[in-house]
């Protein structure tokens, strides 16, 4: 079994079929195209978005319900296709499909969560995008304090 | 801001180098066409920003911060797990 340094949990052991594939990496990071998405119960909510290229790179993510409630998501066919599906499907959150949002911690500010452009991944096809909602509500840098009562990081 | 109407197949200028035309209209988005010298970037606004974000959120990394905010969370955790059921139950049978 193939093992991964990881950022926060040391040395884990993964399958490859637990990988999640973003054909073309994400903005920013376009040569990381293979991600383990690590969820510990001693860490929940949160779920680690490890790159499979560099143990340093791990981001946190949220699922964007839990951030907000009635998140909805809009995905254009083209995005459907990057995410394994057919053309024709219509790309809906449901159980095969997870949008969570990545999380910044900045030292003295509120954490935020990225609810316009979500990571969505495909349980079933195991690959992800990160689709940004254009048009939508939602903000880049939406403050978790509203979640529940999260005080400013110190 | 300046503020200019444009038709189809009209075009203006930004500075000596920099033109936009517009090659067309739909209903709910336009198609334009820029040239521009190859050492200027151009990227769409919300992907900039994405990028910028993400290069933020992948310096979260205070083992310390992350830990207090999975704590802080969990409240609002137990109230996403009642909302989540609601929602997904008239949707129970599974699609294959």
């Amino acid at each position: 079994m193939p093992k991964l340094l990881t950022r926060y949990f040391k040395e884990l052991e993964y399958t490859e079929d637990a990988v999640f594939h973003f054909g073309a990496g994400i903005p920013g990071f376009e040569e990381h195209t293979r991600f383990l998405f690590i969820d510990q119960p001693h860490t929940t909510p949160l779920i680690f978005m490890q790159s499979l290229h560099d143990p340093g790179l791990c981001f946190i993510g949220l699922a964007a319900s839990l951030v907000e409630p009635n998140y909805r998501l809009e995905l254009t066919p083209e995005e459907g296709v990057a995410l394994g599906m057919s053309y024709a499907e219509r790309p809906e959150i449901g159980p095969e499909l997870l949008p969570l949002a990545l999380v910044t911690l900045t030292a003295g500010q509120d954490p935020v969560a990225n609810l316009m452009s979500p990571i969505v991944l495909h349980l079933g096809t195991r690959k992800g995008i990160q689709a940004i909602q254009l048009g939508s509500p939602y903000s880049l840098r939406q403050p978790l304090a509203a979640v529940g009562q999260v005080a400013p990081c110190s | 801001m300046l503020v200019m109407r444009r038709r189809a197949g009209e075009s203006f200028l930004i500075g000596d180098s920099i033109e936009i035309e517009i090659l067309e209209v739909g209903p709910t988005r336009v198609k334009l066409g820029i040239t521009a010298p190859a050492n200027l970037g151009i990227a769409r606004k919300e992907v900039v920003l994405t990028r910028a974000e993400n290069i933020t959120a992948a310096r979260s990394t205070d083992p310390q911060a992350i830990a207090w905010l999975s704590r802080a969370l969990e409240p609002a955790l137990s109230r996403s797990v009642k909302s989540l059921t609601a929602r997904s139950s008239p949707q129970a049978p599974e699609n294959q």
